[in-house]
């Protein structure tokens, strides 16, 4: 099941309610046979922005082109494109056959053709064997295959959406990511997912657009987001990470009494934030404490995590007393070395790499 | 402990849930006295007066007298006839008004909902006859389609099956629209939606995924209407001029002018039989459509 | 569902009425139709008497006999007397349904021949009169029944009474039937139907069939219909109320309307004596100031009780009555219900 793909190119799209702006300005292209995340907060724009892509929201102004055609005049079913809804949006007066085979319905495609293209769907999204079903026989991970099946049986060229594994429990919720990625891989459609999942965002995407306010805030890979967040707001939404006030005076970093030093330094002086992954501090030895990039502080809480160890603690020595610093040690060091106690004194290092300011 | 069982508490468990139970019967009881006095003795004593004949004893005569009379052949026929076009005309104009209805805000939807209802606070004679006064030959409606000079002579739109219409579908509209305009907001926006991404038009999209799920409201809504038109009296015995004559008119007549409670009697029984199997059958197709196996 | 409601609603009425308690001994309740004429009785009638008796009466309003039967049958008690139309009266007697009036309480020696009966005390005189729209006729309206039934003559639109009640007798006038031999012509099935086929004949121009005086009134004031058949005082009260109406005593059927007393209650005797007090002329002659229906009583004539121009609107007058046809009281308590149903037959045709 190989579809042809089209890029998408999003120019200057602004969608405003009263004086509310749910778009501004949006400018985005999407290649073909990416898989873009418009990632963001709720009330972000970005379900506003996938509602502009299918045609149910018209922009006050903008262009959307899928391939060279603009579409932005078009209604949403002469787009042909497939979509999945957040609460699946399954018609329930129809079986799961019914219901994956209604869009093939409204193309007359021959009654034998819609059984074999059903039928393909339903494999592709391992759901052989339901399709008598109803739809309120299913579980809600069945649903949200049927909503696949449903929205790629037609083989559209672009597959869109809507925080689509938000309903399901988290364990589930995993092993969907994992599946719709690989989904994608085989039918390689341009595909545009909405969630606000930083995590599953980050699991599946080729590109993720971060969406704030109804602008957008970074794109760029996953991992480009994840290491060089553009600002304080994606570095705390993105993965967990402490924020650290930083001064620069003259090229000298310093937080609090510690002085640090970072991959790319700023080159104007002012107040930055230093954005600090809990996985990329390490415990270190007392000697260094006085060292760059070292700090020293009490031990206010050690959890339990399964894989790993999360401490907290506060750090001696900045401005603000009240300072902690999250940082997650692998289970698999705890065995080896025997974690501080609550209350000790403990040493912190990052690593220049690893030491990253935003404003 | 309970003696005669090794599990603790067993004995006491169940007698506690056997307590709740009665309870719960107890909770029903008001209500079934009021339906027993209410409806099955007076139902029952209906079925049995339909079965005595003019002369006191127990005979056929007030059924023979349906089919075998012109007249009561005739009644029912305009009885079914009136409630039939009532009940379509309601369905012609509560549909797209409900849906209307359902697409509006919350704010606006409990204004229109509001004007929907008014006219249920107000007596139904009073609507009949302020039907009476505006449809009449020189009433308002006729009036200003004479002076507009769409008409030359007035339109009869009173004392005939036209009149008894206009009523009645007034009448009945909210029962149709409550559960409609219902069963509309409940039905899940992104499933049109989704329908249209598939690629159906608006009209296709309608008919294959928007009528389908509101059939129960409008099969609910229809059949209410229809059930209440059976009965009526009041509107075609103002509206009609007496040429509209529903079986709830000829009960009346029966009791008032001939004491023939008999008569009176086997025409509500009739009544009630039909409407009982109107319901029965309506009751399995919502059941069925819910189900989703049609 | 209406009817259950309905009939439920009937017994439940008839079941509280059996613990209601009983009137006192000093009080009497009477009821009636209502409207403008119910208001002439009680400021005429009902309450000048009451008071002369030194009782008091208690007033409502009810369905006609059926109402009666009702009570009668299910042992209530709600009412001790009731007006009621000689037709209706007659037939409930037939029934069994009133008690006899005792004619040595009650003086009725210088009632009008024919106005009174073992079972009812007549009170009042009115006519069925054919009615027409001087607004569409001029005064040269429909003057008879057989110009009623002349839909080239007059053309427009007709209504009558959705019950049998003088209706058959105006088409048998209009079929040439003299007026002494209407009720005998009508005493077989084969004259019902010979009446009802008269009707037949104009039954697409009947565009209402009413059902209450205060509707014909209506339809006449509104100009609703053309002509209609009707009582008389509802058609003077319309015309005092500017409604062009107008019509013929040459069309009337004479019919009284008296009081009578249920089966079985408690206060029978002083219901009696108060019927004899309702008798007297000068109550008749009071009631007849608020609507044209005259009085039974001849004493109020010769008393000079009413003066002579009201007395010429009476339907009792000599002058009005030797045109008009009595209305048989005898033929409604024997055809009345076969006649009727035939009616209803054709009207639903």
């Amino acid at each position: 099941m190989k579809n042809t793909s089209l890029n998408i190119s999003i120019e200057n799209v602004t969608k405003k309610y009263d004086e509310f702006y749910a778009l501004k300005d949006i400018s985005l292209d999407i290649t073909s046979g990416e898989f873009m995340t418009l990632l963001g907060p709720s009330g972000s724009g970005k379900t506003t922005l996938l509602m502009v892509l299918a045609g149910f929201t018209n922009p006050d102004h903008g262009s959307v082109k899928f391939g060279d055609e603009e579409v932005i005049l078009k209604p949403p079913h002469l787009r042909g494109i497939g979509m999945v809804f957040q609460n699946y949006a399954l018609f329930p007066h129809m079986t799961v056959e019914q219901n994956v085979g209604y869009p093939q319905k409204l193309r007359g495609v021959s009654k034998s053709e819609i059984a074999k293209t059903v039928g393909e769907a339903l494999s592709t999204v391992k759901l052989e064997g339901l399709g008598h079903r109803r739809v309120d026989e299913l579980s809600g991970g069945q649903r949200q295959r049927v909503a696949l099946a449903r929205a790629i049986v037609f083989k559209p060229k672009i597959l869109l959406m809507d925080e689509p594994l938000s309903a399901l429990d988290k364990k589930l919720r995993e092993e969907m990511q994992i599946e719709l990625r690989q989904l994608h891989d085989t039918l390689n459609m341009t595909t545009v997912y909405v969630t606000h999942d930083q995590k599953e965002a980050l699991t599946m995407s080729d590109r993720i657009a971060v969406i704030n306010g109804g602008e957008l805030m970074q794109l760029g890979s996953p991992s480009e987001i994840y290491d060089h967040p553009q600002n304080g707001f994606i570095a705390d939404f993105i993965g967990e990470s402490s924020l650290l006030p930083a001064k620069v005076t003259n090229s000298n970093i310093s937080i609090g009494s510690s002085k640090i030093k970072v991959a790319k330094p700023p080159e104007k002086n002012g107040d930055y934030l230093l954005v600090v992954r809990p996985e990329k501090v390490f415990l270190a030895s007392a000697k260094k404490k006085n060292d760059d990039n070292y700090f020293q502080g009490k031990l206010l809480d050690s959890i339990f995590q399964g894989e790993s160890q999360l401490l907290v603690i506060e750090l001696a020595n900045t401005e603000n007393d009240e300072q902690t610093l999250r940082i997650r040690i692998p289970n698999q060091s705890v065995t080896d070395k025997a974690l501080p106690a609550i209350g000790e004194t403990v040493t912190l290092g990052l690593k220049v790499a690893d030491s990253y300011l935003v404003s | 402990m309970n003696s005669t069982s090794n599990t603790p508490n067993q004995e006491e468990l169940r007698r506690l849930a056997s307590r709740e139970g009665y309870t719960f019967f107890g909770l029903t009881l008001p209500y079934l006295v009021l339906v027993i006095a209410l409806i099955a003795i007076p139902v029952g004593w209906l079925f049995y007066l339909s079965f005595i004949g003019r002369d006191g004893t127990l005979s056929l005569e007030n059924y023979e007298r349906m089919w075998k009379s012109k007249a009561y052949i005739k009644i029912f026929i305009t009885t079914f006839k009136i409630s039939i076009l009532t009940t379509i005309i309601c369905a012609a104009i509560g549909y797209p008004l409900s849906y209307f209805m359902s697409q509006l805000s919350r704010k606006w939807a409990n204004i229109c909902m509001i004007a929907v209802l008014i006219p249920f606070w107000t007596s139904l004679l009073v609507r009949t006859y302020a039907w009476l006064v505006l449809l009449q030959k020189k009433g308002l409606i006729n009036n200003i389609l004479i002076e507009s000079g769409l008409i030359t002579e007035p339109l009869k739109f009173v004392h005939n099956t036209t009149g008894t219409l206009i009523g009645m579908v007034h009448i009945m509209l909210p029962f149709l629209i409550l559960p409609l305009y219902a069963n509309m907001r409940s039905i899940d926006k992104d499933c049109l939606k989704a329908a249209s991404s598939l690629g159906a038009t608006p009209t296709r999209a309608f008919w294959t995924v928007f009528l389908p799920l509101t059939l129960p409201g409008l099969l609910a809504g229809l059949l209410i209407v229809f059930v209440l038109c059976l009965g009526f009296y009041v509107t075609p015995a103002i509206l009609g001029g007496g040429k509209v004559i529903m079986a709830a008119m000829k009960i009346s007549t029966n009791i008032e002018m001939y004491f023939n409670w008999g008569a009176a009697s086997a025409l509500g029984v009739v009544l009630l039989v039909v409407t009982g199997i109107i319901l029965f059958v309506a009751s399995k197709l919502i059941s069925l459509d819910q189900l989703g196996n049609r | 569902m209406k009817l259950g409601i309905k009939t439920a609603g009937l017994l439940a009425a008839a079941g509280l009425a059996l613990s209601s308690a009983s009137a006192f001994a000093d009080e009497l309740r009477i009821v009636s139709w209502g409207g403008a004429y119910q208001k002439g009785q009680s400021i005429g009638i009902f309450q000048p008497a009451a008071k002369a008796m030194g009782i008091t009466v208690k007033e409502d309003t009810y369905g006609g006999i059926s109402d009666v039967k009702l009570q009668v049958r299910s042992g209530a008690d709600k009412f001790d007397i009731f007006s009621s139309g000689a037709g209706s009266c007659a037939s409930g007697a037939a029934e069994g349904l009133l008690e006899k009036l005792d004619y040595s309480v009650i003086d009725v020696s210088n009632h009008l021949p024919g106005m009174y009966s073992d079972y009812c005390a007549g009170a009042d005189i009115f006519s069925v009169v054919a009615a027409f729209n001087t607004d569409t006729f001029g005064e040269n309206g429909p003057r008879s029944w057989a110009d009623f039934y002349d839909v080239d003559k007059f053309p427009g639109t007709r209504a009558m009474r959705n019950r049998v009640d003088a209706q058959l007798e105006t088409a048998l006038l209009a079929d040439g039937v003299p007026m002494d031999q209407v009720y005998d012509v009508l005493d077989s099935e084969e004259g019902i139907e010979r009446a009802l086929d008269k009707i037949r004949s104009i039954k697409p121009h009947i565009a209402v069939w009413w059902s209450s005086g205060a509707m014909h009134a209506q339809l006449m004031k509104d100009g609703e219909v053309d002509m209609t058949t009707g009582w008389n005082g509802r058609f003077d009260v319309a015309k005092e109320d500017g409604a062009k109406v107008s019509y013929d005593w040459r069309t009337g059927i004479m019919d009284w309307e008296g009081y009578g007393i249920p089966k079985g209650v408690k206060n029978k005797d002083l219901a009696m004596k108060y019927i004899a007090e309702m008798m007297k002329p000068e109550y008749m002659a009071e009631f007849a100031k608020y609507i044209t229906y005259g009085p039974t009583n001849g004493k109020v004539y010769e008393l000079g009780l009413m003066d002579d121009a009201r007395a010429r609107q009476m339907p009792s007058h000599p002058d009005n009555a030797q045109h008009q046809l009595t209305l048989k009281t005898a033929w409604y308590s024997k055809w009345r219900t076969y006649a009727d149903e035939m009616y209803q037959e054709m009207m639903t045709e």
